[in-house]
């Protein structure tokens, strides 16, 4: 086996963990009770999945009457290569430079470029789990509905596995580039947050810059009959943000056999092999640039402070607060868990406020935000306040906080600090990030949709217990099965399936108390009667949890053998 | 006083038994030196009593006190060294010894005499104000020490303690072992240095695939021995390595 291939093969196994959940299902007979539950956690997505595939399926027709279908292929290209170019960025960085692995690998007689191929590996198989619910299901209703032939099915793996390259491959030699620049000084870990920003700031308006200068909306008639009166005139209008989305329709519609679709395939494959030759050139020269940096001592003799400078030693502290300390100072100075903590819950609702204002007054976006928060008060107030939680508490806080403790975990368990009050702190620095994405939350639905006082501060009793409940049963999640051995601190964050699972968990949950909210609103009851029994049932809900979560704490703590 | 009685553990659901059905005490005022070949159960002997594995089975008490039942009461007064220092690297080192004076109950006071003396002894004083992800192996080491000897426990337990040391630390961390036995402190350390472990143990416990194949004074396992020239061959000869 070349180095190469070794490498990226060592890389997977050592990212998916094959080898070790063979070993634990197989020979330790450990974490067998996991296979049940993520079957339960799969068939549970089965209804979403249904609704989405009649979603969709609703969509085609509707675009097919219009003579326009094809730009469900290219909204799916485009939608794809978007998630991934923002959300890639963070998980490029972190799995590029923050994996523990690296210091190891810069030893080995290896290229630079060997190495950033098996990094990219990681990070592209991700990518490809990450859109499979999302993308597939547009690809194949397509086919479905269009009667397509055997070519279009074989056709359909190879665009899938071309799709994430051209964003992944752009990000990574933006993620390069900005590492090798910011990589000097002592300020690293600030100028990566900085300039991870930055990134996804140009990445974002980029975007929509080019949305409005499409010039896509507007009720302007004359070019709504001018969109439709030609075939491929909304997937024009569409791709014009993107032309790799225009070649993976062109590809994937005519096939290999037109002009078109051989012309779609050389410039959507052409620019993936550039792009990709590209990033192996540009880690060739910079990526052990940015690297080497990271892992040199930042603090040599020189720079160490004099001796007999007064050193702060503090004075007994309450123990839960010194835990909430440690928790709030390791958060924010890993520049990956700030940026997917911390951020995310602060950035999520920007992007929202930002969204619409791509837009001019009068289409979709705008309209959609008037009827919910206007039409309705009962609706509006459920709407912001699932809004509200949803920006607190989906960053993955809560549900990786044990997780983050990684090999240090021995730590919590021989300190002689009672366990509940350890989740105690714990849940405090989370409920900490979730104020943090609900005051994002409400300045964006106050800045950008007028939200009043008189509406925000029922949205706010609703919404906090509601979190501390949700908080609650996130850092059950992770205290149940946390994930201790990780390389990259991403691993911890967003590749943790204790955040998949609570996520999924916490949108059922949300889902159903929407659904009791409403059916209540139906009742004829007022809006303050209502609001009153669903803040007391979160209050309740919220205590029962976190009263539950401490005695879960008692029980589960002795048992992990981090 | 460390008091292992009947102690098991085992992994893959019984597969390996790590530790077999051991027993022995640790008095105050004792250095108790733990060796054993790679992978013999010492690390797992000392996790266990630390609390940070669960035993499958038999009793561990420190002074007295069932680490089940009374588990916060033991560990408020046991101070642990790891093997591999994996500590918190993105706090600083005096962030890190704050944070292990504030659970611990370690007054300001007291505080700040040890973490001075220590820091000083491990020539620690300037690169404390900066942050652990910056130390090499051995000043991440030194840290853990500080700390375990800031909270001044009555029982002290070390996983090979000197790998990493430079001989001065090493020095000054052996008469520290002495200085809180003669205290009447209780001091299990596991180590590889048969020297250190001539020199330095009351008593020597050599474990053995899970069971203790010999515990007593030097001289005691010299008489257990055909071989007594030094320590390194009574026990190649009780390991039968």
């Amino acid at each position: 086996m070349s180095p190469t291939a070794a490498l990226v093969k060592a890389a997977l196994n050592s990212n998916f963990g094959w080898t070790v959940v063979r070993h634990r299902l197989f020979v330790q007979k450990r974490d067998r009770w996991m296979v049940p539950i993520i079957a339960l956690a799969v068939i549970g997505a089965v209804p979403t999945l249904v609704l989405y595939v009649r979603l969709l399926s609703a969509a085609f027709d509707m675009m097919q009457s219009l003579g326009q279908e094809k730009a469900l292929l290219t909204l799916a290209v485009l939608a794809g290569q978007f998630i991934i170019l923002v959300f890639g960025l963070f998980y490029l960085i972190a799995t590029f430079y923050f994996s523990t692995d690296l210091e190891y690998l810069l030893s080995l007689p290896l290229k630079p470029s060997q190495i950033m191929l098996s990094k990219f590996a990681v990070v592209l198989i991700n990518e490809y789990l990450t859109m499979a619910p999302f993308i597939l299901p547009i690809l194949i209703v397509y086919g479905i509905k269009k009667h397509k032939a055997p070519g279009y099915w074989l056709l359909m793996p190879l665009t899938y596995l071309l799709l994430p390259v051209i964003p992944l491959a752009a990000a990574g030699l933006a993620v390069v580039g900005m590492m090798r620049l910011v990589n000097i000084g002592r300020k690293k870990d600030l100028l990566i947050v900085l300039g991870s920003l930055v990134l996804l700031a140009a990445a974002f308006f980029l975007q929509f810059g080019l949305s409005r200068a499409s010039g896509t909306s507007g009720p302007d008639a004359q070019k709504i009959i001018a969109l439709i009166s030609s075939p491929d005139g909304l997937v024009q209008s569409v791709g014009r943000r993107f032309p790799p989305a225009i070649w993976a329709t062109r590809l994937l519609d005519y096939g290999l056999f037109t002009g078109t679709g051989i012309a779609g395939f050389a410039l959507f494959a052409g620019l993936s092999v550039l792009l990709f030759g590209g990033l192996m050139v540009g880690a060739q020269r910079l990526f052990f640039g940015g690297l080497v940096g990271l892992s040199e001592r930042s603090g040599g003799s020189g720079r160490r402070a004099k001796a007999g400078a007064k050193i702060r030693v503090s004075s007994g502290r309450h123990p839960v607060r010194a835990i909430f300390l440690r928790e709030v100072r390791l958060m924010n100075r890993t520049p990956i868990f700030l940026l997917n903590g911390v951020l995310g819950a602060i950035m999520v609702p920007v992007f929202f406020a930002l969204m619409p204002m791509s837009a001019k007054p009068g289409d979709d976006a705008s309209d959609i935000m008037r009827l919910i928060t206007s039409v309705k008060p009962l609706t509006a107030i459920l709407a912001m306040t699932l809004f509200m939680v949803i920006c607190a508490t989906l960053s993955g806080v809560a549900s990786s906080s044990f997780s983050r403790e990684g090999r240090k975990f021995w730590v919590s368990k021989v300190i002689p600090v009672d366990y509940r009050q350890q989740v105690l702190a714990k849940l405090l620095h989370s409920m900490g990030i979730a104020l943090l994405g609900i005051g994002s939350a409400s300045a964006a639905l106050m800045i950008r949709f007028h939200l009043d006082a008189g509406k925000w501060l029922p949205c706010l009793a609703l919404a906090l217990p509601l979190c501390t409940f949700v908080t609650s049963l996130n850092l059950a999640i992770d205290l149940a099965r946390p994930l201790l051995d990780w390389i990259s601190p991403q691993k911890a964050m967003k590749q943790n399936l204790n955040v998949l699972i609570a996520m999924l968990l916490d949108l059922g949950f949300l889902f159903l108390y929407g659904l009791a909210f409403v059916t209540l609103g139906k009742s004829g009851l007022s809006v303050a009667a209502i609001i009153g029994i669903f803040f007391a049932l979160s209050l309740g809900l919220a205590t029962l949890a976190y009263f539950w979560l401490l005695q879960f704490a008692l029980r589960r703590y002795p048992s992990i053998e981090g | 006083m460390i008091e292992i009685d009947h102690v098991s553990k085992s992994y893959n659901k019984g597969a390996v038994r790590a530790v077999d059905d051991l027993t022995l005490t640790v008095h105050p005022g004792e250095i108790f030196g733990f060796l054993g070949p790679n992978g013999a159960g010492k690390t797992t002997t000392i996790k266990l009593i630390v609390g940070i594995l669960k035993a499958d089975g038999g009793t561990i008490r420190i002074s007295g006190l069932d680490i089940r039942t009374a588990a916060l009461r033991c560990k408020a007064m046991t101070a642990y060294v790891p093997d591999e220092p994996e500590i918190y690297e993105r706090l600083k080192g005096i962030e890190y010894l704050n944070f292990i004076g504030d659970v611990y109950g370690v007054s300001g006071v007291d505080r700040r005499e040890r973490i001075g003396h220590w820091l000083e002894a491990f020539e620690l004083s300037r690169a404390v104000a900066d942050p652990i992800q910056t130390y090499s192996h051995g000043m991440r080491q030194k840290i853990i020490l500080t700390a375990a000897l800031m909270i001044n426990p009555r029982v002290l337990v070390l996983d090979e303690p000197m790998v990493g040391l430079d001989p001065r630390s090493s020095h000054f961390l052996k008469e520290a072992m002495r200085q809180h036995c003669d205290g009447g402190g209780t001091l299990f350390f596991s180590t590889h240095i048969m020297e250190v472990a001539e020199r330095l143990c009351d008593r020597i416990g050599i474990i053995h695939k899970g069971r203790l194949a010999a515990c007593g004074t030097l001289a005691e396992l010299r008489d257990q021995a055909k071989d007594k020239a030094s320590l390194e061959n009574i026990f190649l000869e009780l390991t039968g390595s």
